[in-house]
Parts: C-alpha cells; structure tokens; sequence
C-alpha cells in the first residue's frame, strides 16, 4: 500500500501540469487547413471515442510483459488525439520501482522519464504522455496501484488518460489482447473523497464492475510495416524449382501458425489456483471488516447505553432538584472508529471475477477444440 | 526463418563455431527480434526531410557460441554531409543508460542504419561503435525498407573487418554473416495479430477479439486447406494430374495420425472435466456478482 502510494505520488510528480489553452489563438487557427479545424481540438472538448494502437507499441509492450515475467511489467505511453481518437505511437518501460528505498528511486524514476521525454523528442518521435500500460496475467489486473495511477493521470492529463492492459497468458495461448480502460466518474468521485464506506458506495452505485469503463481500441499498422511484414510472410521463390512442395512454404520468415489450435489446457490448473487465492484473500477482508463492523458496533452501543445511564441519572437529579450533569463528553469518552474502505474487497471481488471469467473462456474454446478433433479423427 | 534475399554469396568465416568465447571473437551470426526491426522502421518513418538515411544502436545479447541477438533498438541523432559525419555521443550514452536501467541485461551490441550502400561513413560509424562496445566486436544491420523502387524489403548483418597494410578507420570490409529474425513463441500472436492488421483495409482491425474468434479463424483456414488437399487427391484419383509420390507421403504422415488418445473413454472424461470447470467458472462469477450487490444492501 504504501508502494501503491509512492508510486503514484512519483508520477504526479512527474507529469507537466495540465497544458493552458494558448491565448493567442489566431495564428494558431492560420497552420490548421480548413479541412482539419474540425477535428483538431485545442482545448481538448472532443470526448475520446477509441483508443488506436500503433504496431510498434504493440509489440514493445509484448517484449517488455515478457522480459519482465514475474514481476509486473509497465509503462507510459505517447501519442496524440485526432477527432475522438486517441493515436497512441511510442511507449517506453518504467523501471521497476523498489518500495525499499522511496525517495531516492522516486526522484531517479522522475530523472528517468524527463530524460527519455527528451531523447524521444529529438528524433521526432512524439513526447506527449497519453497513459500507461501495464501487463497482467489470466485476465486479472485491478489493483489499488493501478486505479491509484489512473486517478492521478486522468486528473493530469489532457483527456484524463488511459490504461491499456496487456494480458499475457492470453497471448501466449495465441490470442494476442489489448484493453483500454478508464475510471468511471463516481468511482473518481469516491476516489476523491476518498470515502468508500457502505452508504459511500451506495450513493456512487459501485460495484467492481463499474469501477472501470472500456474503451475499444484498434490496432493499425502504418504502410512501411505493413508492407514489411508482408514480405516476411510471403514465401519467398523455392531456390530450386521442382523442389519439395512442404519446403517451399517453410522459406517464409514468419510461417503461419496454428498455435491456437493446441488442445493443452495447461493454463487450466493455474488459473483455478489464482481464483482460490483471489478467494481466500477476499475471505480474510470480509473477516477484516466484519470485525471492524462489530468492533463499531459494540463502541455504539457503549457510547449508547452510557447516554441512556446519564439521562436517567440527571432525570433522577432534576427531581432531587440538582443541576443535570453533561451529556456532550459521550464524544470524547467514546472513539467511535470510522467505517473501514470498501475499496479492496471491491477490487478483490473485480479480481475474482476476471479470473473466472478467463477459466470460463479457456474451457468454452477447449470444449469446441475437443469437438473439432473429435470429428476430424472420426471416432 | 532467414530475413535476407537469397543470394549466391557464401557467408565467409574464419572460425569454426564451438569455440571457446574470447573477447573480441567475431560474431557468427545474428538474430532479430521483431521489436528491434519495428523500431527501426517507426524511425526511419519519423526522419527528417534532409535524413536520407537515420542510425541506431542495437541492443541485445551476446552468447558464447558467437552468435548476437539483437534484442532491441534505439535511434540515434546523426548528421551526414559531403565533408564529414557527426554522431550525437551524448545522446547515445544518454539513451543506452536509460534503457541499461529498465533492461540491465541488455548491452550495445552493434549499430543499424536503414538503406542497404555501405560507405566511407559506414566504415567511420562503425569504428566508432566499436570503440563503444570493446573489447568485443559489434555488428551492422542494414535494413532496406524496401521503399526504392526495384528493391525489396531486406535486413543484412555484417562484421567489420580491418583491410590494408596500415588499418585505418575509414577503411574496412564489411563481411556478410547470416541473419534470422526470432523471437519467443509466446509473441507469435502478438506478431499475427499484426500481419491479420498489416492485410485489412484501412490497416486498423478491431480489438479485442475473443479468443472463439481467433479460434474460428485457425479452424477455417484448416477447413480450406484440408478442402485444398482434397481437390487435389481427387483431381489426381481422377487422372487430370500426375501424382506426387512427396507430396502423397507427407499427407499420410500428416493426416494418418494416431487417434489413440482420442478414445471415446478418454474424450469423454475430458469432456467432463471441462464442463465442470465450465460450470465451476460461472459459479464463481455469479458468486462475486451477488456478492458486490449484497455489499451495497445496508441491515436497516
């Protein structure tokens, strides 16, 4: 938690303050041709509609999740937004943060980011900060760091920001996954008050499920790697013609795979082992708070039960006709904790269910491969 | 999985592979990681007017066997005009101990520039980095982008190699060394789900797909190609085609496969292990929901 904290307080730290509007609007307005002044918006009015991702992100953020297996994986990422979408083309990894040592990594992280800011910027590269991503594994990625980075940035950041999530045993089960999301405003609200007891979010209506909003999100590739990539998939001419006809297809640099037709379902044992560990971290906050609970409740009904003692001890005083003693000390004679945050269990009960939802679609694409080898084998 | 175009030339070496690693033992070949060549092509797309070609570092591996993995790339600030070179040091040195920090591991293992014409300057850059990365050998990665007409799209891997009686920096041979492009299997999707973008109109595909999706996909082109295969068995049964003894081989290798495994006893106890986990998953799912709903009903 306090690494949650720090971190967080590290990137506030880093992020320019929100960008003013340039007063001087008009010479401006004169680079803008006409055919563009709809779509480009100065004050950031127009409301992001989708979230477009470059190729060479998507393939950072696949090597830098895997490279870092283990420990989670994230970065920023860059780019700009055009009519409602927003382009995101460049990210770089963020080094990972120690909470050992806080202050001196926090200021070396924001060095770091400064830094690279500026490096990307003199190649030409873009150097406005868009979001961030983060890797997680089997569908799971709700964390109180996250929501906490995501608070910070869509106060920051021009358009609040997004986090794209990167699922990696999804990819390597051959289903290559990209989600964009943001926080939904009351559960930004809440965050702000940082008030997320019962009546909280009740008021809010929150449950995991409405903590986040999804934004969809398109990958494109520009024209030079398009055309890359397709000479590397095109076979290329056998060397000798007449040559062995399985061969010939096996010259391309990138062959196709069928990886996803494999009938393994090895992610299956650790999938369900992730959910009873979701469950019983969940089982120990519900023991948390109900003890909180009762711990309040039994201070209300002391604090009660003495101001019923001292009411009818100053009735009996008023009528030997003495003055009645006080009644307001209850206050201080009382600490009445306050209500425990709702919020981990609620990103708890979010985790658990991610993890099912993943369980339920490795076993729904299992059951279609086990029908489609059935056939095929003609049993 | 070979990135160059084929040619005629054979990959001169002076080394047996399997010796023993000496500081300063040539490089036998390279591999590339797909990461490394997008971002060479994202710079080369990001060049000024006046660039008529850009430099980086390439970052990656060395293992024993002489073989270097380049694993990632950054670019480079360079200028180059009639009378001389200039490559941003500082800029260099800044970019490597940024990338040093996230990805310790990695180290300046050679440099790339995009167009395939070695140079004087090629000579003189190369020195240069071969100074930075002592006592080892760097190596060059031209990378044809394949945007001149007439030429396609290519990568090339080459070791310097001091020529004359006096070496000189601005003299050197470039060697050719073999070149493969690799990476984890585990990318494989992220890398398919580029070629599928890379075919579609406008280069944008929709995101994200199920992983039924996918599978209907991999399903279907198994269908086609079992239907391709199977046209031609027929047009050969029929007589219109002569018959490929290789090609009938490998499809009753590739289709006479055992089926033991998938006896009906073992299928079918398979099959309730996934719809137990099946129903376990929507289980747990309405559990949490129910659970998130009651955590708002208050006891008054």
């Amino acid at each position: 938690m306090a690494a949650a904290t720090s971190m967080a307080a590290t990137i506030a730290a880093s992020l320019p303050a929100p960008s003013t509007a340039p007063a001087p609007a008009a010479p401006t307005y004169e680079a803008i041709p006409a055919s563009m002044s709809k779509v480009i918006d100065l004050e950031g009015e127009i409301p992001l509609q989708c979230v477009q991702l470059d190729g060479l992100v998507v393939s950072k953020i696949i090597k830098h999740s895997r490279d870092a297996q283990g420990s989670s994986a994230h970065g920023l990422v860059l780019g700009l937004d055009l009519d409602g979408t927003l382009e995101v083309s460049n990210s770089f990894p963020m080094p990972n943060h120690s909470p050992d040592d806080d202050d001196k990594s926090t200021k070396g992280i924001v060095r770091y980011q400064a830094s690279m800011l500026r490096s990307l910027k003199d190649v030409q590269a873009d150097d406005s900060i868009v979001g961030f991503y983060q890797a997680m594994m089997l569908g799971s990625f709700l964390n109180q760091t996250l929501v906490e980075t995501q608070a910070i940035h869509q106060e920051k950041l021009r358009h609040g920001g997004v986090v794209i999530v990167h699922d990696l045993s999804q990819t390597a089960r051959g289903n290559a996954s990209f989600r964009a999301f943001r926080l939904t405003r009351a559960f930004l609200d809440a965050l702000k008050r940082n008030n997320f007891s019962t009546s909280s979010l009740i008021d809010h209506r929150l449950t995991f499920s409405s903590i986040l909003e999804e934004l969809p999100v398109k990958v494109r590739t520009n024209a030079l790697m398009g055309s890359f990539l397709q000479t590397l998939t095109e076979p290329s001419a056998p060397p000798v013609v007449g040559d062995h006809p399985s061969a010939a297809t096996s010259t391309a640099a990138l062959p196709p795979s069928f990886s996803t037709l494999n009938l393994g379902t090895a992610s299956v044992s650790r999938n369900l082992e992730h959910i009873i560990e979701a469950v019983d971290a969940y089982k120990t906050e519900e023991g948390n708070l109900a003890y909180l609970h009762r711990q309040i409740a039994r201070e209300k009904q002391k604090a009660e039960g003495y101001v019923t003692k001292r009411k009818e001890e100053n009735a009996a005083r008023v009528a030997q006709g003495l003055a009645p003693l006080p009644e307001e000390d209850v206050n201080r004679l009382f600490k009445i904790p306050p209500e425990p945050s709702r919020l981990e269990s609620m990103l708890l009960l979010g985790r658990i269910d991610a993890y099912s939802k993943a369980l339920a679609e490795t076993s729904s694409t299992g059951l279609v491969k086990m029908y489609a080898a059935k056939t095929n084998s003609g049993v | 999985m070979s990135l160059t175009v084929e040619s005629s030339a054979v990959y001169v070496q002076n080394t047996a592979p399997g010796f023993i690693s000496t500081p300063g033992r040539a490089p036998t070949s390279v591999t590339v990681h797909p990461v490394a060549l997008f971002s060479i092509l994202d710079h080369y797309l990001r060049r000024t007017e006046s660039q008529e070609r850009v430099i980086g570092t390439l970052l990656g591996k060395r293992s024993d066997n002489g073989e270097v993995e380049v694993r990632s790339s950054f670019a480079v600030l360079h200028s180059e005009t009639e009378e001389q070179v200039a490559v941003d040091m500082d800029y260099l040195k800044t970019m490597y101990d940024l990338h040093h920090k996230v990805n310790p591991k990695e180290v300046i293992v050679g440099w790339y520039s995009t167009g395939s014409n070695l140079n004087t300057y090629s000579a003189l850059i190369h020195d240069f980095y071969s100074q930075e990365a002592t006592p080892h050998q760097v190596v060059h990665l031209a990378v044809n982008t394949g945007v001149v007409e007439g030429e396609k799209a290519c990568v090339k891997a080459y070791i310097g190699s001091p020529v004359g009686v006096y070496p000189k920096p601005e003299n050197c041979v470039f060697v050719p060394i073999p070149c493969e492009l690799r990476f984890n299997e585990t990318e494989r999707s992220g890398l398919d789900l580029l070629t599928t973008t890379a075919t579609a109109p406008n280069s944008t595909t929709p995101h994200p797909v199920t992983d039924l999706e996918v599978l209907e996909q991999s399903l279907k082109s198994v269908a086609d190609m079992l239907d391709r295969v199977l046209s031609y068995v027929q047009s050969v049964l029929a007589g219109e085609v002569k018959g490929d003894a290789v090609v009938g081989r490998y499809l009753m290798d590739t289709l006479g496969a055992s089926t033991e495994d998938l006896e009906k006893k073992g299928f079918n106890s398979s099959l309730q292990d996934t719809l137990m986990v099946s129903y376990l998953a929507s289980l747990v799912r309405s559990q949490a929901e129910v659970s998130a709903r009651l955590a708002l009903v208050t006891s008054t």
